[in-house]
């Protein structure tokens, strides 16, 4: 039990600062030359409202590096590089990806130019466009070009962003999602809108043409993503973005075609906090388990026991910068598994202990080696993984149940031979021996 | 960023100045059996959307119509799209339809080899088809045509990781049955029955009277009562004890046992050889 | 005695005939001995019935009821050739005495076993 508060005090002691995000608030901004700092400033002056701490560098610069022998030295990192056709030598595709793995957050923004990225976005099982293709869209009607797009925010994957937010403007590539349930779309395209290199009308004939190339085809329609997260089983999130603009401060404040702010404040806002594990971040504190009747947990169970198992859970507040108890998750589910699962039932919140779910079963009469195992995967929450070993062994020698009304004539027949034997022995002990008796029913002694 | 939003101000400037609005003249649908018969023939109006299509497994769809902007003068549009869209699961699927420089465009849907931007359909379900048109120098133009039902095709392939993401069916284990037993009146009756053949025996040892004139005797008596104990001391086992506890009182008892035995029994043989 | 004219009186005439010397060549300490014999015989009997037409489902149970009754039948009828002052000639190191204390010994252990298992 008292694993539950030591884990929450360490991490109070850790951070000092009241940092926002569950995994650190150091973050690195690689941001090409081309764009200025002071076009994004609503947003980075955001994040650093929030309480992070943004170090910005060139994408030539040697330092500071993201990892330096082998350890992430950041704990979040914002690609607006998207222009940019070579890197210093730090920044691969290989080590971006390898820093996922250190638990650190990235947030990388595309455009219609090929870049070493684009290599990067098949291994987040998305698909791009062929190079030099933006997303277009003629409707609604607008005095802006083509390519400058308000898009209405659906809540494709919930709670991520924000609902009901106004339409975002967007200016940049979309991308197709591969068959990969670990991909976590945040918006999709319009359903109008469509990737073109096209400027005129007279490029109508190439649109329908690109529709009859092999692979993909058109590019069109609302299955197409625009900003889509990747939530691994490490923990680690990354977002990809279509297209810079929609952080800028140009697009925080344009004014929609229907009269309105727009909603790139809020949209860039809860984007950030969910790439940088503020928001739907779980974890699991603790399980145990016992027999019904006892505190203690076992070190051996036997078939048929009833087994309770219990979890505590907790949910990242990012505005308290704590870990608190979670009782919110309705269809959590424990497995009961060797090999296969043998028993899988719902794990439901205990009402009145917040955070802590339990479920009673009895334990199946095969006897081996069973893992209590908990994995909860649900698209924009933290995966939840918790495998406990336990041995079920089958009922000792005077386990099984004794006295049974079944078997009275077998206890009757067993005493009954005891009692015979004693008073066969007393006769026998107490009688005369054979040599006067040779004859006759009775005789006397002597 | 800046200079590509740069270059495309001239090119707005104009768009604006032509927005004008663009409508289709005589769009009609025709279905067509494999064969070629004509089985369904009707226009298509912008007001009012026409009762739900059905196509078989080799029929032909063909949409036809032209676009005209506002003086009726055909004209190519960069988007012509159709959009088909199931509204119960969310597939969707956009087919783009060749127009013509004077604007006529023609549209065939072929059951027989459909193409693969068709999503996958239920036969419950219709889609929902529209048609999108898009310019840079007209207003854009969306319009609902007509819900179709298709045959049932194969569902999207799903990743096998997938089921992992939702609520899974549960398991139950099941248990061997607890074991019946009979009826206590059936299992009393025989209880009685194993205790009938004492009956017999008292019976029978009735009729031969064997004598038992030592039984009081000193040398037999502690005999008798320490195995008389032994038994006692079995049946505790039976009921309470552990196994160490029984074989500890046994080995305790053995003694006496032991002794009171060996008395007994060569006081027997004494008699025994007294006798001879 | 006459031979018979029917072959039933006869086979009867046999039993009666056997019975009629067991009854007279036979001492009443054997006699005795006898009667367990017999009544552990039947007590088997029945349990086994039960075992059968019931049910056999504490299977220990019937095994150790039924092995209480066989093997005290063994030891017992081996106490009583022992015993038999007919069979001297066989047994001649193994005085009666000692027959009895092998067969109490072997009786006590036979209960314990029983008795564990009985359940």
């Amino acid at each position: 039990m008292w694993a539950r508060w030591i884990v929450p005090a360490l991490l109070g002691l850790v951070s000092f600062v009241t940092a926002k995000s569950s995994s650190g608030n150091s973050v690195l901004v690689i941001l090409e030359p081309k764009l200025d700092k002071d076009n994004f400033s609503k947003f980075f002056s955001g994040l650093e409202e929030k309480g992070y701490e943004l170090t910005f560098r060139a994408p030539k610069d040697t330092k500071p590096a993201i990892l330096e022998y082998d350890y992430a030295q950041f704990s979040h990192v914002i690609m607006f590089a998207p222009e940019t056709k070579s890197f210093s030598s730090d920044i691969t595709p290989q080590s971006l990806v390898s820093l996922l793995s250190k638990n650190t957050n990235l947030l990388i923004a595309l455009s219609p130019k090929q870049t070493p990225v684009y290599t990067l976005a098949s291994e987040f099982s998305l698909t791009l466009p062929p190079p030099g293709t933006p997303l277009i869209s003629h409707f609604p009607q607008r005095d802006d070009p083509a390519t400058v797009i308000p898009v209405p925010v659906r809540p494709v994957t919930p709670n991520v962003v924000s609902s009901k937010l106004a339409p975002v403007w967007f200016s940049g590539i979309p991308f197709a999602y591969q068959n990969n349930p670990l991909l976590v779309p945040i918006l999709n395209a319009p359903a109008e809108s469509f990737a073109s290199d096209g400027e005129t009308d007279s490029g109508a004939d190439a649109v329908v043409d690109a529709a009859d190339k092999g692979g993909e085809g058109l590019w069109a329609g609302s299955q197409m993503g625009l900003v889509a997260g990747f939530q691994p089983v490490g923990g680690a999130r990354a977002t990809w973005v279509g297209g810079v603009e929609m952080f800028s401060d140009e697009f925080f404040q344009k004014e929609l075609p229907g009269g309105g702010k727009p909603g790139n404040e809020q949209f860039a806002a809860d984007v950030a906090a969910w790439t940088f594990q503020e928001s739907l971040v779980l974890r699991i504190d603790s399980v145990e388990h016992h027999r019904v009747n006892e505190t203690v947990p076992g070190q051996v169970y036997t078939t048929n026991d009833q087994l309770v198992f219990s979890a505590y859970l907790s949910k990242y507040n990012p505005v308290s910068s704590a870990w608190e108890p979670f009782s919110g998750i309705q269809d959590m589910q424990l497995e009961f598994t060797m090999l296969d699962p043998h028993i899988r039932t719902a794990l439901p919140p205990v009402r009145g202990t917040p955070g802590k779910y339990s479920v009673t079963f009895r334990a199946p009469d095969r006897h081996g080696v069973f893992k209590f195992i908990i994995d909860y995967k649900r698209k924009g929450l933290t995966h939840l993984h918790s495998s406990t070993v336990v041995p079920l062994v089958p009922p000792r020698h005077d386990g099984y149940p004794r006295f049974l009304s079944a078997a009275w004539p077998y206890y009757v027949g067993a005493i009954s031979t005891s009692v015979g034997f004693l008073l066969f022995s007393a006769l026998w002990l107490a009688g005369d021996d054979r040599a006067g008796s040779a004859k006759g029913k009775t005789t006397k002694t002597e | 960023m800046r200079s590509f939003l740069a270059c495309l101000l001239p090119l707005l400037a104009i768009g604006n100045v032509y927005a004008s609005a663009l409508t289709l003249q005589s769009p009609r649908f025709t279905i067509s059996a494999s064969d070629a018969t004509q089985l369904r023939s009707e226009p298509l109006s912008t007001t009012k959307k026409p009762s739900a299509l059905t196509l078989g497994a080799k029929d032909v769809l063909k949409v036809t119509f032209q676009v005209v902007e506002e003086e009726g003068k055909g004209v190519q549009p960069h988007q012509t799209f159709l959009r088909f869209y199931d509204e119960v699961s969310g597939e969707e699927g956009i087919q783009p339809v060749r127009v013509t420089a004077g604007g006529k465009a023609k549209f065939e849907l072929n059951m027989a080899k459909p193409p693969a931007s068709l999503p996958p359909t239920t036969a419950s379900d219709p889609l929902k088809v529209e048609l999108i048109i898009g310019s840079f120098v007209h207003s854009p133009l969306k319009m609902d045509l007509f819900d179709l039902f298709l045959p049932a095709s194969q569902p999207a392939p799903q990743h096998p990781d997938e089921p992992s993401f939702h609520v899974r069916s549960e398991i139950h284990h099941t248990f061997q049955p607890d074991p019946k037993l009979p009826p206590k009146f059936i299992s009393a009756v025989f209880a009685a029955l194993v205790l009938a053949p004492w009956v017999v025996l008292l019976g029978l040892w009735g009729f031969i009277s064997p004598s038992v004139p030592h039984l009081l005797s000193p040398s037999i008596l502690p005999f008798i009562a320490t195995l008389g104990a032994f038994e006692g001391l079995l049946f505790w086992y039976w009921v309470d004890l552990k196994l160490g506890q029984v074989l500890l009182y046994g080995a305790i008892l053995s003694i006496p046992t032991l002794i009171a035995g060996n008395q007994a029994l060569s006081t027997m043989g004494k008699w025994r050889a007294g006798r001879k | 005695m006459a031979p018979s004219k029917t072959s039933q009186p006869t086979q009867s005439n046999a039993v009666l005939s056997l019975w009629k010397a067991y009854n007279e060549n036979t001492s009443t300490r054997l006699k005795s001995v006898d009667a367990f014999l017999v009544f552990l015989m039947l007590s088997g009997i029945a349990q086994f019935l039960y075992c059968i037409l019931v049910t056999n489902y504490p299977f220990n149970a019937f095994l150790a009821g039924f092995a209480s009754c066989v093997g005290q039948f063994v030891l017992t009828a081996s106490l009583r050739a022992q015993v038999n002052p007919q069979n001297r000639s066989e047994f001649k190191e193994v005085s009666p005495e000692r027959a009895f204390a092998d067969f109490a010994l072997g009786s006590i252990v036979l209960h314990f076993f029983v008795y564990n298992f009985l359940g």
